[in-house]
């Protein structure tokens, strides 16, 4: 595994087969230097060398990077849920321009006049975005990029100034840009410590009115939470943890650290306080790995990998997320889509069964294919389907209900007709448009509606098309006499 | 509570004109809201309903005019005015439980820097249980049904324990039986002596439901008790002509005021 | 403070590169306006139809596209740049889709999630392969608009017309021209109201791609001249400062070259005085524009309010 591999691998997860086979061509073909590099590196080695906390500039590097995913984590999860992943990106964009300041201050890479500087260009960012959406009309998506690009620009031209000055050329402002977690100094971390520090309490202690002003702003403010105050503290944590990120990931990249790990997050729990941790968690774990192959990949840019490594993390989640992911929402279709292919089974049997159609207990597949309209091979699957959910015994070519199938199928039919007749009832559609309708819902009506739906039906007996509504005691008593009645059949007799 | 502040009107609104972006929406909105009423505000769309509901609340600019809560300002006495707002205003994708929305109801009295406590927590369940939705308190919020969503917010505003409630359409889009809960729970609370100024969009059950009827159209047409107020003239006069004119002069005015036109 | 910000010479800096040293000015700033301009008709579109965001997106996109292109065909020729950019647009738009609809995250989020994933893989195969793909980081943030007088020239008939960039360029703000007046009326509905499109037989989908299509081919040639995220500016800030005084799309379009026209001046001169970057120059020149339309709005607004005769409280009477 070499990072030119991770990072083909986070491309063919996202399905871009194109990319994965262009590149694939290309790895053997160019033996770029770093790649070699990469591909003969003793990977156990440089591990324990970049844990071990031996070396002081990777020690630095480390707890830099665990510090700044827990914060972005942290805070990126309030932009997230409240609709504002995109101001992070301004804001991150717009700091710009207060770096340069910063270091023209007194011409030197001073971690405070950097951070002061970042953090009040960042802030008259957001400043001018809602004043321009304010007094003009501007929506607000045009004004958010207006200012990240304007901002930028201005930056730009202050960083090339510097760097054409005799001090400025090896300023290291360049780092800014893309990140080099191996720059940061002690320093950098302590003021990464603070901020992160800082962060964690005041969530802690404000984490009330964070919930509320994020979930509903105007019953915040009407219940007397300073919502104002609330959405301005936030952005300037916001800016604060923005700028401490920059020097190892980059002003470039630094906005994906603060949202990818928090949507990463989003889409594991329901609940805040467990997004907050996962989305610091899964910061930190990408924090760590791009600083990590960074270090290996001597010299590759670190906020590059850092977002790889979030956006790794991000596609699990994605797909293999428990109740978000793809994987599981399809599982879950499909499980209740063969569920109703059973449940449709089972009803055809008793409608078959209703209708006198069962020679003695069973009923061959021919009817039930017939009754499906399906050939005879459809019929025998969906039977040998059956019976493997307990509710239906297959032999030769006769198909028997098990006591549970028995009970099922009649539930079932019960819940259509009952749903029909309430339709029709209550809701005066004509009876012959409520069948539809009714095939849906009777795969998904729990007990407890279905209690409440016999008792405003006043218990009736006959659906709007005349046939019989089973009740309780058609359900149960085949389940509790055992292959008592001609529908039921045991599976030990007929052997 | 006791004394002078009972004695109080509930709200009173003196002069109240609101405006977006400059287009005025309510224009000179004088009321006196008397207590242990159950008031519904009926009007055409863009009558400015809500609107009346957010200024009141503090949660929109005013241009001129006063709101008084129980003869104060709001910030004064927050904790005496309960809210629910649409339904559609939030994210229900939100990572929240249905308890957790129902002790935000709480916040409010617990002031800065404290957790809701096992009091508070009772509270909420409690209000639930009124709206019959305690069985649902650890669902997440987004696995409930438009009817479900609106009972939370009644809870919520339950949980705050106020005196004037102001609830914006907690009848849109719920079921019947969602929508007899909630006036069974408003009418408990009038007739604990509370409040309650909703806004409503059915004409003909707002005749059933309310006490006294407040026909807005960008400013008040009629306030009173309903058999005096649910008139046809008056509806006339609230859903007919008087809105052409009206917001013909608005929207000069939004026009005049809104910035440069080529 | 000197070091850093020169003396402001009046003849050197407003005079000298339209006279003297034209040869070497006139490139950049015609190659300037030409990027400004055919952003700025794209970004049009992006403002009106609230999605200035996806043009950042895009921006941020190409790079990867870019990048394997070039690989990929071992050379920076047009139409391997086009392809990887038209590529890059395209799994943007799926990305972001792929995010937003399947799961819950919200649009907002999943355009942030793409765009930087894209963009960081690019970068990082620009680190690794930098000798074959000749783009560093420096062109990827800067761009090279400097070295535009320095390419080699397109020649037609014996004719020298320009450098390659440049001649490119100039073809991409003629496509665009062209595919906005000939569908001028499809793209105004679509717009503005897509029930009204899909009435009119107009497709919003098709539309939607199109755009997406032109803006990626736009991004691309911009991008060599300007770089990845000053793009973004040139495409928002002609559009923005249009709207600020026009709402009509005709009138925004005409706004939009007089804007791209006074942003390349401005930036030649003030990279001349100031010696920093040319493609943030120019944006600083175009926010500057921006910046100068918006504070005489406001001046007028003022004006028109302080002497605004009826009060809504008298015309209550009515």
């Amino acid at each position: 595994m070499n990072p030119g591999g991770a990072i083909l691998g986070s491309l063919g997860r996202r399905r871009l087969v194109w990319a994965l086979g262009l590149a694939i061509c290309f790895a053997p073909t160019i033996q770029a230097a770093s790649v070699q590099d990469i591909a003969n590196t003793d990977w156990g080695e440089q591990l324990v060398r970049f844990f071990s906390f031996r070396d002081a500039s990777l020690r630095y590097a480390l707890v830099g990077s665990v510090l700044l995913g827990l914060s972005c984590g942290l805070l990126g999860s309030f932009i997230v849920v409240r609709r504002m992943a995109l101001v992070g990106d301004a804001l991150s964009h717009a700091v710009l321009p207060g770096v340069a300041l910063g270091f023209l201050w007194n011409m030197s890479k001073d971690p405070w006049a950097i951070f002061v500087g970042a953090v009040v260009a960042g802030l008259a960012g957001t400043a001018m975005v809602s004043a321009l959406t304010r007094t003009t009309r501007l929506k607000e998506d045009t004004a958010l990029g207006l200012v990240l690009a304007t901002f930028f620009a201005v930056g730009i031209c202050l960083v090339t100034m510097i760097q054409r000055l005799p001090t400025g050329n090896k300023s290291g402002l360049d780092k800014f840009l893309f990140g080099q977690a191996a720059a940061l100094g002690g320093d950098d971390v302590s003021l990464m410590a603070i901020v992160t520090l800082v962060a964690v309490t005041l969530v802690g202690l404000f984490y009330k009115e964070l919930l509320a002003t994020s979930f509903d702003p105007g019953f915040a403010r009407s219940s007397g939470i300073p919502a104002e105050w609330v959405h301005h503290g936030l952005m300037l944590m916001l800016a604060a943890s923005t700028v401490i990120a920059l020097q190892a990931v980059g002003v470039v990249l630094v906005s994906a650290m603060l949202i990818t790990p928090a949507a990463t997050a989003y889409l594991l729990t329901d609940r805040m306080h467990r997004m907050l941790l996962l989305a610091s968690g899964c910061g930190v774990l990408a924090g760590v790995t791009g600083a990590f192959f960074s270090f290996v990949g001597r010299g590759l840019p670190t906020g590059p990998l850092m977002v790889i490594g979030a956006s790794t993390v991000f596609t699990c989640a994605y797909f293999m997320g428990p109740r978000h992911g793809v994987i599981a929402r399809w599982w879950r279709h499909r499980q209740s889509a063969a569920r109703t292919e059973r449940e449709n089974t089972l009803k055809a049997l008793y409608h078959i069964w209703e209708n006198g159609g069962f020679r003695d207990v069973g009923t061959t597949l021919a009817d039930l294919a017939e009754r499906r309209k399906e050939t005879i091979d459809e019929a025998l699957g969906r039977s040998r389907m059956l019976a493997g959910h307990g509710f239906a015994t297959v032999d030769s070519n006769v198909v028997y209900f098990t006591p549970e199938g028995r009970q099922r199928a009649a539930e079932i039919v019960r819940n259509h007709r009952l749903w029909e007749l309430y339709l029709t009832n209550s809701a005066n559609i004509a009876p012959d448009h409520v069948h539809d309708d009714a095939e849906r819902i009777e795969h998904v009506l729990g007990e407890t509606v279905v209690r409440e739906l016999e008792r405003r039906l006043n218990y009736a007996t006959v659906d709007p098309h005349g046939k019989s509504i089973p009740g309780p005691r058609d359900i149960h008593r085949d389940a509790a006499v055992r292959g008592g009645d001609g529908g039921v059949r045991n599976p030990e007799e007929t052997s | 509570m006791s004394g002078t502040e009972n004695q109080a009107a509930p709200l009173e609104i003196h002069d109240l004109t609101v405006a977006y972006h400059k287009k005025p929406v309510l224009w000179g909105v004088d009321l006196e809201v008397p207590a242990g009423q159950l008031i519904g505000i009926i009007g055409p769309n863009g009558a400015g309903k809500s609107t009346l509901i957010k200024a009141c609340m503090g949660l929109l600019p005013m241009q001129s005019g006063w709101v008084k809560v129980f003869g104060q300002s709001l910030k004064e006495v927050p904790t005496r005015v309960g809210y629910v707002p649409q339904r559609e205003s939030v994210d229900w994708d939100f990572p929240v439980n249905v308890m957790d929305v129902v002790l935000m109801g709480r916040y409010g009295r617990l002031g800065l820097f404290r957790r809701p406590s096992k009091v508070d927590r009772n509270v909420a369940r409690d209000c639930l249980d009124r709206v019959k939705m305690l069985p649902y308190a650890n669902r997440q919020i987004s696995n409930l049904s438009g009817g479900q969503q609106q009972r939370v917010f009644l809870a919520r505003a339950l949980a705050q324990q106020a005196d004037l409630y102001f609830m914006d359409e907690p009848f849109a889009g719920v079921d019947a039986a969602t929508e007899a809960a909630i006036v069974t729970v408003l009418r408990e609370l009038r007739n604990q002596g509370k409040t309650l100024i909703v806004v409503h969009h059915d004409l003909p059950t707002a005749k059933q439901y309310f006490d006294s009827l407040l026909l807005l159209n960008m400013n008040v047409v009629a306030f009173g008790p309903t058999a005096e107020v649910f008139t046809a003239e008056q509806l006339q006069r609230t859903y007919g002509g008087r809105l052409t004119i009206l917001s013909e002069v608005a929207s000069v005015l939004g026009a005049g005021n809104g910035g440069v036109n080529l | 403070m000197n070091e850093l910000i020169p003396a402001f010479d009046w003849h050197q800096v407003m005079v000298a590169p339209w006279t003297e040293d034209l040869e070497l000015f006139g490139w950049i700033g015609l190659m300037g306006l030409l990027v400004t301009a055919s952003c700025g008709l794209v970004g049009n579109y992006l403002i009106l139809r609230r999605m200035a965001l996806m043009g950042d997106a895009v921006s941020h996109s190409v790079l990867p596209g870019l990048v394997i292109a070039f690989l990929w065909s071992g050379s920076r020729g047009t139409w391997p740049m086009f392809a990887g950019a038209l590529v890059a647009g395209v799994t943007t738009t799926l990305l972001i889709d792929a995010i937003h609809r399947r799961t819950r995250v919200k649009q907002d989020a999943a355009i942030g999630i793409a765009f930087s994933t894209l963009f960081a893989i690019g970068m990082l195969l620009t680190s690794i392969y930098s000798q074959q793909v000749d783009l560093d980081a420096e062109c990827v943030l800067y761009g090279e608009i400097a070295f535009v007088p320095l390419e080699p020239m397109v020649t037609l008939g014996g004719v020298e017309i320009g450098p390659v960039s440049l001649v490119r360029m100039a073809g991409v703000l003629l496509v665009v021209g062209l595919l906005i007046i000939a569908f001028y009326k499809e793209l105004l509905v679509a717009s503005f109201d897509d029930g009204l499109a899909r009435a009119m037989g107009i497709n919003p989908a098709w539309v939607h791609h199109g755009l997406m299509a032109i803006l990626s081919i736009v991004v691309v040639s911009a991008f060599e001249a300007v770089g990845a995220i000053l793009v973004i500016a040139m495409l928002i800030l002609p559009g923005a400062t249009a709207s600020l005084i026009t709402r009509r799309l005709s009138h925004m379009h005409a706004i939009v070259l007089v804007h791209a026209l006074l942003s390349a001046w401005l930036g030649v001169s003030l990279e001349v005085w100031l010696d920093c970057s040319i493609g943030a120059a120019m944006v600083v020149g175009g926010a500057a524009v921006f910046a100068v339309v918006w504070a005489v709005i406001a001046w007028l607004n003022h004006l028109h309010t302080s002497q605004r005769p009826p009060s809504p409280t008298s015309t209550n009477d009515l």
